[in-house]
């Protein structure tokens, strides 16, 4: 997504689902995942006669609610939306104009999208050629149109590609940058969106600055340290700059070196220790290898509210600590919804027992290893102060430092405004009213200074860039092959002083590209550009002439830098369907893939997957649980809810298989592993797949290993971990492991 | 009127267990059996209006999802005692799901970690803070040295306030390895 218009994000929110005129929901259950932002959609449906459309593998508790629903075979979305757009184009119900000012690179979607006709589709997708014309028909005529999806599009070998194919639908609706319509993410933890700003992630510092020297040399600096002191921390220099393992396969990273693991790029030495806080890694994929990984660590430390159950599952005998830490109404701090605002969440108690916050642990740590200093020097610079409070101070020191996704204007001061007053904002457009006028609610980023309102719709020029309004970022260059990349005329967001497109705002460009003079002194202070202009003249000066400090440009629906130019089908690497392997096959191996050698056509080639593995297998989640699931497994009320892990077969499939409602029955992965558990007879699945729930773990390949929790601390309900049976495969781009569209065999217990 | 109440709070009973029989004895009415003895006494007309006097409401935000539900948790002398949806939250308006209703009862669950501990010899061992910090900086320490800090995983959260996330990659940074991530990487 970021790289077809600048960010990766929700564009609109869930409030603002309720001016939508349509609804269409790829890999995406909100009735369960989400059942109060759910509510904003069913007020869409009552309010506007909003046709809800749901493309899921299974007929979900969403799907019950749709008024078409598309029982699509997983990991063929792109072949279904490229369906769509075919017909879309056919029949001239693209948006020309907006294509025309705002998207490069749709003529080679156009190309593509005419392979694909209706009766391509249906073979690919197993959907109906009448029902994909029927649901385009519905989506495609209704403006605007709104596109949700979660994890059911993200989980694949070509998840990158999936979360390209949507927004260009979008593109080619001119669904984008308008009230009711966007590309809405659902995002999974209460936090995933703020986490991911913050990015715990192994290929960016925080705000997306990425790991260039530039990057680093900024935040040595906004934190207050010495560039080569923190150069020297690492490795190598080079080290810096290299991307590190991601969560799906930091056990490879434990594991090379032993015969059949892939090999790894990690500094000349395998992973030894690992450092867990708040993170339930046995909902992740292929946990036979965390399990291995786990056992042959040196080190294991795991902060948590509740039993982790990395530790029930591993066999280390030594040297694995289980700290208890605080829950999040234990401390304080700001958490930012799906929709980019954020909110300031309060304490409520004192931490119980022994516990303690993830900040205290991190602080005591630091002193330990001597850089306590270091690391907290960032929040006492603002205000040249001798000692810090916390969190406020934390809050402060990132909206000083991250331009990026404009967070200057989260400061705690006003999010806690936010907060008291959080009964003065508009149900539909979040619209403060009263002493909250002019602000929308949680100021959705990007907030661009301490007076901004936020940005409640990504890409909207109907309103001035004051008031969140604002075109497609300027991050992909000026021209390519030939094509100017900046907006059309005449597409510059409301009172903008320059009526175009025009590049990202630099202290070289601005006199030019604004229109104004700078005096000496605020020549003297501004930043190098807008990413790193730490005395916020640009935001400033941007504010005044009406215009995005990011540019306004054009969306891409060619990304010249990813494998696969434009989005393109490719069956996952254990496919059902052999025959259309070789038409459409995965990638070739990729090395050094965060460290690590992964393997793509080499699996997918290995043998016919579909023979010993017919069922296809995917995953997902229970209204009453969460995440990995210990949380609420740890409550008694929604424990008894789903006491016991299922899986949920098609009565005909069971049939075959003499498998009774009830009956136990085994789950055999193409990685050579197996779950045993209860099956439950259900018409939501096809009679070609199963599915099983995400939540479970303490017990491991039919073994129960309750033995393992320390005394007292075990759940009201344990079962075997999904994760177990789920299939090797990681998208080309991010890692993100395929968990939705692999392969399985299933026989009685 | 809370000063008796808290009078009440102070006597020989904990204040959970009197708290549990207040709310017993008024749900049924304070029969002679409950008032007679020393244990218990009848609720006050106050307690019978307000089971919690003197409590607090804590505007908050649920952990579950990342709609971002509105709280309103009741807290009496530093206890989290109930817990009420915001009807004025404007984004959800008044609702909560299983989960975030039960928001409550994880943070009070009776399995929770509740000390540090470790594993030795296979065994669980409860262990101080200040042994475990100690214990675990040192192995840092030497692996550090030894292999290089990129021999080190470090796994954050999205269950992280944003603080705390932005927080924990600087720690990996500082600590001197990009070997970082969190459940969500689109």
């Amino acid at each position: 997504m970021a790289n077809t218009w600048g960010y990766g994000a929700m564009t609109n929110s869930l409030n603002d689902i309720q001016n939508a005129k349509a609804i269409i929901i790829f890999g995406a259950n909100p009735a369960v995942n989400h059942p109060v932002g759910f509510r904003h959609l069913l007020v869409a449906k009552e309010r506007n006669n909003a046709q809800i459309i749901v493309v899921d593998p299974r007929f979900t508790r969403t799907a019950a609610h749709a008024d078409l629903y598309a029982q699509i075979r997983p990991g063929t979305d792109i072949a279904f939306m490229y369906g769509m757009l075919n017909i879309i184009f056919k029949n001239g119900w693209e948006n020309k104009e907006f294509i025309n000012d705002r998207v490069y690179g749709m003529d080679d979607i156009r190309k593509e999208a005419a392979k694909w006709t209706p009766e391509r589709v249906s073979d690919v997708t197993g959907v109906s050629t009448q029902k994909l014309i029927q649901i385009t028909n519905a989506y495609a005529r209704q403006t605007p149109g709104t596109l949700l999806w979660a994890m059911g599009l993200t989980q694949h070998t070509i998840g990158s590609s999936n979360t390209r194919i949507a927004p260009i639908l979008q593109l080619a609706l001119g669904n984008m940058g308008v009230e009711g319509g966007g590309c809405n993410i659902l995002r999974g933890h209460d936090n995933v969106q703020g986490a991911t700003d913050m990015c715990c992630l192994s290929h960016t510092l925080p705000g997306y600055y990425g790991l260039s020297d530039g990057s680093w040399k900024y935040f040595a600096k906004s934190w207050g340290v010495d560039y080569n002191w923190l150069k020297g921390r690492f490795k190598a220099k080079e080290w810096m700059n290299k991307k590190g393992f991601t969560l799906a396969r930091w056990y490879a990273g434990v594991l090379a070196g032993k015969a059949g693991e892939d090999k790894i790029h990690n500094a000349g030495t395998n992973l030894k220790a690992l450092v867990v806080l708040g993170n339930g890694i046995t909902s992740i994929d292929q946990q036979a290898k965390v399990k291995e990984a786990l056992d042959n660590l040196e080190l294991i430390v795991i902060a948590d509210p509740f039993v982790n159950e990395a530790v029930v599952l591993t066999d280390k005998k030594d040297d694995v600590f289980l700290l208890p830490a605080a829950s999040q109404f234990e401390t304080s701090g700001c958490v930012t919804a799906t929709n980019r605002s954020a909110q300031w969440r309060s304490q409520v108690i004192e931490p119980l027992y022994e516990s303690k916050t993830d900040q205290d642990l991190m602080f005591e740590l630091a002193k330990r290893l001597g850089f306590y200093k270091e690391f907290t020097k960032g929040m006492l610079m603002k205000e040249n102060k001798k000692s810090f409070k916390w969190p406020e101070d934390a809050t402060d020191e990132f909206a000083r430092i991250i331009k990026t996704i404009g967070f200057t204007g989260w400061t705690s001061k006003r999010l806690k405004n936010h907060q008291k007053n959080w009964d003065k904002f508009d149900h539909v457009s979040l619209m403060g009213y009263g002493p909250m006028k002019g602000e929308y609610y949680g100021l959705p980023w990007p907030c661009w200074t301490e007076t901004h309102s936020g940005s409640p719709v990504l890409y909207d020029i109907n309103r001035s860039v004051k008031e969140g309004g604002m075109g497609f970022r300027n991050r992909f260059g000026l021209m390519h092959d030939g094509v100017d990349l900046l907006a059309g005329k005449g597409s510059a967001p409301k009172d903008s002083a320059n009526p175009d497109g025009y590049p990202e705002i630099t202290a070289k460009n601005i006199e030019k590209v604004l229109g104004i003079t700078l005096s000496a002194s605020e020549k003297k202070r501004i930043g190098k550009n807008w990413k790193v202009d730490t005395s916020n003249i640009i935001a400033q000066k941007c504010m005044e002439r009406g215009m995005a400090p990011y540019g306004n440009a054009k969306a891409r629906a060619n990304v010249w830098t990813f494998p696969d130019r434009i989005p393109m089908h490719r069956e996952p690497l254990h496919s059902p369907r052999q025959d259309l392997v070789k038409e459409y096959p995965t990638y070739k191996d990729k090395p050094n893939h965060y460290r690590v050698d992964t393997r793509y056509a080499s699996e997918q080639d290995k043998e016919d997957w579909s023979k010993k593995f017919p069922i296809n297998l995917i995953t997902g989640r229970l209204v009453n649980m969460n995440g990995a699931g210990v949380e609420t497994r740890s409550s008694k009320y929604l424990a008894k809810l789903s006491p016991e892990m299922f899986c949920d077969i098609n009565p005909g499939l069971a049939a075959n298989h003499d498998i009774k409602n009830g009956d136990m029955m085994w789950i055999h992965s193409p990685s050579d592993t197996k779950i045993k558990v209860k099956a439950r007879f259900t018409y939501s699945v096809a009679e070609d797949r199963v599915f099983l729930p995400m939540h479970f773990a303490g017990y491991f390949q039919g073994e129960d290993r309750s033995a393992h929790y320390p005394k007292g601390h075990k759940p009201y309900a344990v079962g075997e971990s999904a994760n177990t049976v789920t299939n090797y495969g990681y998208d080309i781009v991010t890692q993100l492991p395929e968990t939705k569209g692999g392969l399985c065999r299933i026989e009685k217990a | 009127m809370q000063n008796t109440t808290q009078k009440a709070l102070s006597t020989r009973i904990g204040r959970r267990s009197f708290l549990k029989m207040a709310a017993v004895a008024s749900a049924f009415g304070a029969t002679s059996a409950f008032a007679s003895g020393n244990v218990t006494r009848a609720a006050t007309k106050e307690e019978v209006k307000n089971p919690f006097p003197g409590s607090k409401l804590v505007k908050t935000i649920c952990t579950s999802c990342s709609v971002g539900c509105g709280v309103i948790a009741e807290v009496q002398n530093g206890v989290w005692v109930r817990q009420e949806v915001a009807q004025d939250h404007p984004v959800s308006l008044g609702g909560h799901c299983c989960k975030g209703a039960d928001m409550i009862d994880m943070v009070r669950s009776e399995i929770r970690n509740k000390h540090p501990m470790v594993k030795e010899n296979g065994e669980w061992k409860r262990i101080s803070w200040d042994s475990a910090l100690d214990r675990i900086s040192k192995k840092l320490e030497d692996l550090r040295k030894t292999s290089g800090p990129d021999s080190t995983m470090f796994l954050g959260s999205a269950k992280f306030n944003n603080e705390q996330a932005y927080y924990f990659r600087k720690f990996a940074a500082m600590y001197g390895t990009n070997n970082i991530d969190h459940q969500a990487r689109i």
